[in-house]
């Protein structure tokens, strides 16, 4: 196997590892504020996809599609939290697990029936024009997805820290019962993170529907990989994910380059169940006390 | 009396088991179309994959996502004996079952160390990684391809479909048998307990650990077996039938027919193994969407009334509301296979938690009310809480042992010894270290430095069930009880030595006599507390009085050599507080080494032997409680440096806090 061809699959399969981190990045959004995550976060990417390359369709120009297919993607995200999640949360039950699953089958279904279960292409104004850099191919879209990802990370990040609304988040994170006797609505904070959330797994759809296709299934496999960059990395630790991300999308390529492509989830899953028995709280997580 | 309470029990409750399987037995031999039997057989093998699944998602109260997989992997691994290696059905359903025991303890020990979502996505990446090697290991499992198996001998006998039917449900009956017994034993109890309070559970010397990985294991086990049938009764396997949609349809049936019930299991069964047809023909839909509705309106209106929420009324009105929309709308039916699962799922679990037959059975208990067995009478309290001498040796000796949290030393360097047969009280301002000092004597935290020694023997730390097999128990001052277990069970699952059988006979139903006995001495702990009365009531219906004791009641069932009272007298009415002293009296008559934490100082100086202060971590006084009231550095550390000002804030929160004046 000549060099070349190793580094390049481990360069792009990083620049897809990206794609995960940001998903990723979403569950850690609400498992911040609520301990809890949606499960059915893939349909969420999916769903968001379809609805752009739908607005796509009508003759929308991109940069009027993106926003808006951020909005639908938030907008789905507090359907989630209103329908599956916070009955869970005020039960202190971990309903919310199922209730999420449930809630991304019948979106899987709706999708199904509504758009077709075939694999559509997603135009982009974005080149998939090759260049190179330091002798490995790149493409315009990969690095588009790069920038996006870390572009829109920062963003939130910005938002938690430096708005009123961003400081309520980090509050109810830090502690709900005493933000809400601050007067700050934790039922609220959680709605907003799960449009947070929404509204990153959306981003994460328009970046990678050009390179992966739309299809129902299109986020199956991507969300059950950023599941496992969640797990290692810890669900607390923001930029952690990144780091992660990149790795796990490196060993799959290489994978699915020496076990064969059909091998390719496998680093993932292996990963993912490796942490959970050595290192519960991930790479990047803090250790819990129990209280009694 | 006695008898007729035993003949109801009989008629109704095993009358119901018995008379369920012989009417699916016999049904074949009434209907004679090979599609009903197709139809049953299938009920029969999701009935034992149910009941396998319930282990975990009811019993233990864990969304688990494996046992699609483990159905798979059972089917893979009899379908491969049968057909390479020609080995007959009892061979593979064994090899079957022992397999995806195998994999499930592995995939356990690891994953149940996890709770909630960790645990639904270390399973849920299980069934993708199982579905990638049933797919990609083709010299074994021919992958995408599919593997055909033609039905192998039963000890030499060609089954036709009948006969096959008798055996998936002989083997269900089995199970059924088998869950049965486990369930009413003390493994039943342990499961309940741990998830009830995985902290006590440990506590207690129960082991979380084990039982989950053994709860676990078994259910996996289960669905081994169910997948030999499986593949015996289609004939036909491929990877992508095991995958994540078979996981939900599974949990909709456990969720559907009820939590932890076998009936449940049975329903559920029934009814996945008819969805399909459900959705074959649009007026079936429409008419079952129609029913659904009404059953939602019913509950929904039921719930207003008791005030459970707009949300849990409404929401399944809803849902169901889109079905029988759907069903005029939707042309095929079939291509929304997944949203009507979801629809369906969605109403059960937000509108009917406990099920049909959880729902069922309630209605049915308000009908016939059957009495549950008689108690034996208490065993005698000499027996079960041996008296000891005290021999004045040092029982507890803790070794300049601290614990830090970050930068906070809530133990900084104490070094404690406990007398055999004494009450030693521990008492100090709140936040001077007394929980934490306790939370790592009781092993629910590992000591940051020193060590401590029980009878000589050094102790590990951090680890909670060897401490309670040590011979120390503790009471929690946030109580930790099992709280959906009667007041009976949550001391019979902390007995300690009395289950000694071993779990193949408790299987066949051999640990009957062991139980009573365990009735007995749990009965004969209640009644020590005053709660003999209660011994049927759930603990979470016990005033909060009786919750203290019961409490008390539960770490005596451990006959340590140790207890420790964390603030038993916490929140405690006048009258209570009597009634414990006089507890705590005849405990310590019995020779029992009690450490006592607590705020009231009356209590303290009744009771106490001796008496440590602490104070920041460290310990400021050490003596008699008479001693101890005079001290000057104890009336600093509680009333502040200037005697006259009492701090506010320890005055509002604890007045009783205050030692009296001398």
């Amino acid at each position: 196997m000549p060099l070349s061809i190793v580094v390049q699959i481990t360069v792009s399969g990083a620049l897809m590892g990206l794609v995960y981190a940001l998903i990723a990045y979403g569950f850690q959004l609400t498992y911040a504020t609520s301990k809890s995550l949606n499960f059915g976060q893939g349909e969420l990417v999916m769903i968001s996809a379809f609805v752009s390359l739908t607005l796509l369709d009508t003759g929308l120009p991109y940069v009027a599609v993106v926003p808006l297919g951020i909005a639908a993607g938030a907008l789905l995200g507090v359907v989630v939290e209103r329908a599956a999640v916070r009955l869970a949360l005020q039960q202190k039950s971990e309903g919310w697990i199922l209730l999420t699953i449930i809630v991304g089958l019948f979106l899987v279904s709706f999708a199904e029936n509504v758009w077709g279960r075939d694999d559509r292409p997603f135009p982009t104004p974005i080149p998939a024009d090759p260049i190179k850099i330091a002798g490995v191919d790149v493409t315009w879209l990969e690095i588009s997805v790069a920038v996006g990802v870390l572009a829109i990370m920062t963003l939130v990040e910005v938002f938690k820290r430096w708005t009123l609304l961003g400081k309520a988040f980090e509050a109810v994170s830090a502690d709900r019962d005493a933000a809400e006797l601050m007067g700050i609505s934790a039922t609220r904070t959680v709605t907003l993170s799960y449009a947070l959330s929404g509204a990153v797994a959306a981003v994460a759809g328009i970046l990678v529907s050009p390179i992966t296709t739309v299809g129902p299934t299109m986020a199956a496999a991507l969300v059950l990989k950023a599941f496992s960059v969640a797990v290692v990395a810890g669900l607390q630790s923001g930029f952690g994910v990144v780091l992660v991300g990149l790795v796990l999308g490196a060993l799959e390529g290489l994978a699915s380059l020496y076990l064969g492509s059909g091998w390719r989830e496998t680093p993932g899953l292996v990963l993912l169940i490796l942490a959970l028995a050595v290192r519960p709280t991930g790479l990047f997580g803090k250790a819990i006390i129990r209280k009694v | 009396m006695f008898k007729r309470v035993i003949l109801q029990r009989l008629v109704l409750v095993r009358g119901a088991e018995t008379a369920l399987f012989v009417v699916l037995g016999a049904l074949p031999l009434v209907e004679h179309s090979p599609y009903a039997l197709g139809l049953l057989t299938l009920l029969a093998i999701y009935g034992v994959v149910l009941i396998g699944l319930d282990i975990t998602v009811g019993y233990l109260g864990q969304v688990n996502l494996a046992q699609a997989a483990m159905l798979g992997l059972g089917a893979y691994v009899a379908g491969i004996a049968a057909t390479r290696y020609g080995v007959g059905i009892p061979l593979a359903v064994l090899l079957s079952g022992g397999f995806c025991t195998a994999i499930g303890a592995v995939l356990a020990l690891p994953a149940l160390r996890l709770e909630g979502p960790q645990f639904a996505l270390a399973t849920l990446s299980f069934t993708a990684l199982s579905a990638t090697a049933l797919n990609e290991l083709e010299w074994l499992t021919n992958g995408a391809q599919g593997l055909s198996i033609t039905r192998p001998l039963l000890l030499g006998h060609a089954l036709d479909a009948r006969g096959f039917f008798w055996l998936c449900i002989a083997i269900l009956a089995l199970v059924w048998l088998t869950m049965r017994n486990l369930m009413t034993s003390q493994w039943g109890r342990a499961f309940e307990a741990l998830r009830d309070s995985p902290i006590a559970t440990d506590a207690m010397g129960v082991g979380t650990y084990r039982h989950k990985v053994a709860g676990f294991a078994f259910g996996s086990g289960l669905g081994g077996v169910a997948g030999a049938l499986y593949a015996f009764n289609f004939g036909y396997l491929q990877p992508q039938t095991f995958v994540y949609e078979l996981t939900v349809i599974l949990l909709l049936g456990v969720v559907l027919g009820g939590r932890k019930s076998l009936w449940g299991a049975v329903v559920g069964a029934g009814l996945v193994a008819l969805l399909p047809n459900l959705l074959s023909s649009h007026r079936l839909f429409g008419a079952f969407s129609a029913i659904a509705f009404v059953l939602a309106v019913a509950s929904g209106v039921r719930g207003l009334r008791r005030r459970t929420g707009a949300f849990r009324a409404l929401a399944p009105i809803v849902a169901t509301l889109t079905l029988v929309a759907g069903s005029f709308l939707v042309s095929n039916i079939e291509d929304w296979r997944k949203a009507i699962f979801a629809l369906l799922l969605f109403s059960v679990v937000v509108g009917m938690p406990e099920g049909l037959m959880g729902f069922a059975s309630a209605a049915l208990a308000r009908l016939f009310r059957v009495t549950p067995p008689a108690l034996p009478p208490p065993a005698a309290l000499d027996l079960v809480l041996p008296a000891r001498a005290p021999d004045g040796t040092i029982l507890l000796k803790l070794e300049r042992l601290s614990r830090h949290f970050g930068g906070v030393r809530a133990v900084d360097g104490v070094d404690l010894a406990v007398t055999a047969g004494t009450i030693h009280g521990l008492i100090g301002p709140n936040g001077s270290g007394k929980s934490t000092l306790v939370n790592v004597v009781s092993g629910l935290y590992a000591p940051s430095s020193g060590g401590l020694r029980l009878r000589g023997a050094p102790l590990r730390g951090g680890r909670p069930v060897a401490a309670a097999r040590a011979g120390i128990a503790r009471t929690f001052q946030n109580l930790q009880l099992f709280g959906g277990m009667t007041a009976l069970d949550n001391v019979m699952v902390a007995l300690r030595g009395a289950w000694r059988v071993p779990l193949p006979f408790v299987l066949l139903g051999l640990g009957r006599r062991e139980e009573l006995r365990g009735q007995a001495a749990a009965l004969a702990l209640l009644d020590l507390v005053g709660l003999g009365d209660e011994a049927r009531t759930r603990a979470a219906d016990l005033t909060y009085g009786a919750q203290r004791l019961l409490e008390i009641a539960r770490a005596l069932a451990r006959r340590p050599e140790l207890l420790i009272l964390d603030e038993p007298a916490a929140g405690l009415a006048q009258p209570d507080v009597h009634r414990l002293l006089e507890i705590i009296r005849r405990i310590h008559e019995r020779g029992i080494t009690t450490v006592l934490i607590e705020h009231h100082m009356d209590v303290v100086s009744e009771l106490c032997d001796t008496v440590t202060v602490l104070d920041g971590g460290k310990v400021i006084a050490e003596g008699p409680p008479a001693d101890i009231k005079r001290d000057a550095k104890v009336i600093t550390a509680y009333l502040g440096a200037d005697l006259g000002a009492v701090d506010p804030g320890a005055a509002a929160t604890a007045p009783s806090d205050l030692p009296r004046a001398p």
